[in-house]
């Protein structure tokens, strides 16, 4: 078992519910999250190794989670979603220091290949 | 002609008539004074024929010597006069006139030179009447000549009057058809130019003058070309545009769904032996919501690209507007939003496809009380506005409001401040839908204040006029 914990923010339900199911398989704890906000509170009450998160949704935008991410709490991986992929939006991501950029469909194989790898790395 | 050609023109010919006021009145001052001339050198000859009658006078009543001498004396010196001035004479009085006065003062010579010395009746007969027809003729050429004068100075001063008038007339006349030429012309001028601020690029089609407000009217109408072809070609830019906005849009929208179904796939795949039958079922459910989602997406797609037939008939706005707050009823109720309605009564017509306003209606309503907390009000009022004719429609909520940095997008496709909950298509639909009917659609919005949507319609005047315009913008 891993005991590895993920954190999942994407306006998506469906987003969160299958990452759960699948992760939660392997051993890891997944909390998921429609909103940034409820998701920065709960990062107040406990550190996690992995956030997901989408770029775009209703409240605050993903760049705003990695940069306030990077700063607070600097040991969590940050790994972006987003249905909006553009050549653009990756490399802002990755200036941001975001640990991988996932554009939607996203392949669930993949997204465990590099959890492990940010995690073992 | 050129305008500057006729300015030319008309000021030659007011110097040209000027020039012709003076000539004239100079030849009549000159002619005034030669007769003037004239009646002075009679008037001293006339005294000459007064004195040598005196004498005559003198010599037969009192055969008085120095009489006959002071005639001779007279006599002599007046025709040295008439001699002297023979030109000044001729001028006033001509040839004929002048020999006559001549011939008369020569038998009175005659008369004189037969005296010599006697005094007999019968010569004082013939002096006496040579004498008076000599005074009678210079006596009456005097008088003519004061009458010639006269008639002169009467002539000119009303041939200068008359001048005048005419110059007067003319400079009037003139001047009225040069300026209402160039103020009809500034008129088109600004009428074109008022059409262009309206957005209308069309080319006058009154006739251009061959001047410089021709040059002008036709340096407008190219203007009128050039910002159609620009305007064109900015309305061009504008829809590839969109169509930017609106393909992004659409990989945006379907990407999501699209990726859930993936998703889901990939873990019921993954997790098949653990899966119960009841969870495998709520998988396969959450795939078909997920479809009938890119169904929904697809759809309102189709409406927006291709609106469906309109329906225009006349209609009461305010039944409309009662009617589409009908259909939101139990929203409102679950919300705790109140409603304020303020109707103008006896409006007048429009002619609309009501189920599409209805649909805008609804669309605004449902997006203001999206964006109220409980308790909101939602205010809904309809006037006739006198300046431009227009039935008014405002929706006005105490929302949100809406960031001045999104007010620009509202209408475009795809742009949506709700998230998943909203496909981002409703008010640039509803946008094609008002804009259909020859109206206007705005937003006025305060953060934390609340957002007001204003519907701008015209109103029904005449049927024909309708059933043309449903023919150009109904399909």
């Amino acid at each position: 078992m891993s005991g590895h914990s993920i954190m999942v923010i994407d306006d998506e339900n469906i987003v969160g519910k299958m990452i759960k199911a699948t992760f939660q398989k392997e051993g890891y704890e997944v909390e998921t999250f429609l909103h940034a906000k409820p998701a920065f509170e709960r990062l107040k009450e406990r550190e996690f190794d992995v956030v997901i998160t989408d770029l775009k949704m209703k409240d605050i935008d993903g760049m705003e989670v990695l940069n306030t991410i990077k700063q607070e709490f600097p040991n969590t991986k940050v790994i972006m979603i987003t249905a909006f992929a553009s050549m653009d939006a990756s490399i802002e991501a990755f200036r941001k220091s975001a640990d991988d950029f996932f554009p939607k469909p996203i392949k669930i194989t993949e997204l465990k290949d590099c959890i492990k790898r940010l995690l073992n790395g | 002609m050129k305008l500057v050609h006729k300015i030319i023109l008309g000021n030659v010919l007011g110097i040209v008539t000027i020039v012709l006021i003076a000539f004239f009145s100079y030849h009549e001052v000159k002619l005034i004074q030669a007769k003037l001339r004239f009646v002075e050198i009679a008037d001293n000859l006339n005294a000459s024929f007064l004195e040598m009658r005196l004498s005559e006078k003198n010599y037969f009543l009192y055969n008085d010597p120095l009489a006959l001498q002071s005639i001779k004396k007279e006599l002599q010196e007046s025709e040295q006069m008439i001699r002297s001035m023979r030109e000044n004479i001729i001028t006033a009085v001509g040839t004929e006139n002048f020999k006559k006065l001549n011939s008369n003062l020569k038998r009175y010579g005659k008369e004189v030179e037969k005296i010599d010395g006697k005094n007999t009746k019968v010569l004082e007969a013939g002096i006496r009447e040579a004498g008076r027809a000599l005074r009678m003729f210079s006596e009456s050429i005097i008088k003519l000549e004061r009458n010639k004068v006269n008639q002169i100075i009467s002539a000119s001063s009303k041939g200068l009057l008359y001048f005048f008038c005419l110059v007067l007339f003319v400079a009037t006349t003139s001047t009225y058809l040069f300026f209402s030429k160039i103020f009809k012309s500034l008129r088109q001028i600004e009428k074109t130019a008022n059409s262009i601020s309206e957005g209308n690029f069309l080319e006058t089609e009154c006739k251009i003058s061959n001047d410089e407000l021709g040059s002008a009217m036709q340096a407008i109408n190219s203007m009128c070309v050039e910002l159609k072809t620009r305007h064109e070609q900015l309305i061009q830019s504008k829809k590839l545009a969109s169509i930017g906005v609106l393909t992004a849009g659409v990989a945006h929208e379907l990407g999501n769904p699209l990726n859930n179904i993936s998703m889901v796939a990939q873990t019921y795949t993954e997790l098949y032996d653990e899966l119960n039958k009841s969870e495998r079922l709520d998988y396969m459910n959450t795939v078909l919501e997920e479809c009938s989602r890119i169904k929904d997406i697809v759809q309102n797609l189709l409406d927006f690209s291709r609106p469906k037939k309109t329906d225009f008939k006349v209609s009461d706005i305010n039944t409309v507007i009662k009617n589409s707050l009908r259909l939101v009823q139990n929203m409102l109720h679950v919300s705790g939003v109140e409603t304020g309605l303020n109707l103008q009564k006896e409006l007048p017509m429009v002619y609309i496809d009501e189920n599409k306003i209805q649909g805008v209606l609804v669309n605004l309503y449902t997006n203001a009380i999206q964006a109220m907390p409980p308790g909101g009000t939602l205010s809904i009022r309809s006037f006739f506005e006198n300046d431009s004719g227009h039935i008014m429609i405002e929706i006005e909520d105490t929302g949100t409001g809406i960031s001045p940095e999104f007010i620009s997008n509202i209408f475009d496709p795809f742009f949506s401040t709700k998230g998943t909950q909203g496909t981002g298509l409703g008010l640039s639909i509803s946008y094609g839908i008002i804009k259909n009917h020859q109206g206007e659609i705005r937003v006025k919005s305060d953060v934390g204040a609340g957002t007001t949507f204003t519907i701008e319609l015209p109103v029904y005047t005449a049927k024909e006029d309708m059933d043309e315009w449903s023919q150009h913008y109904g399909n």
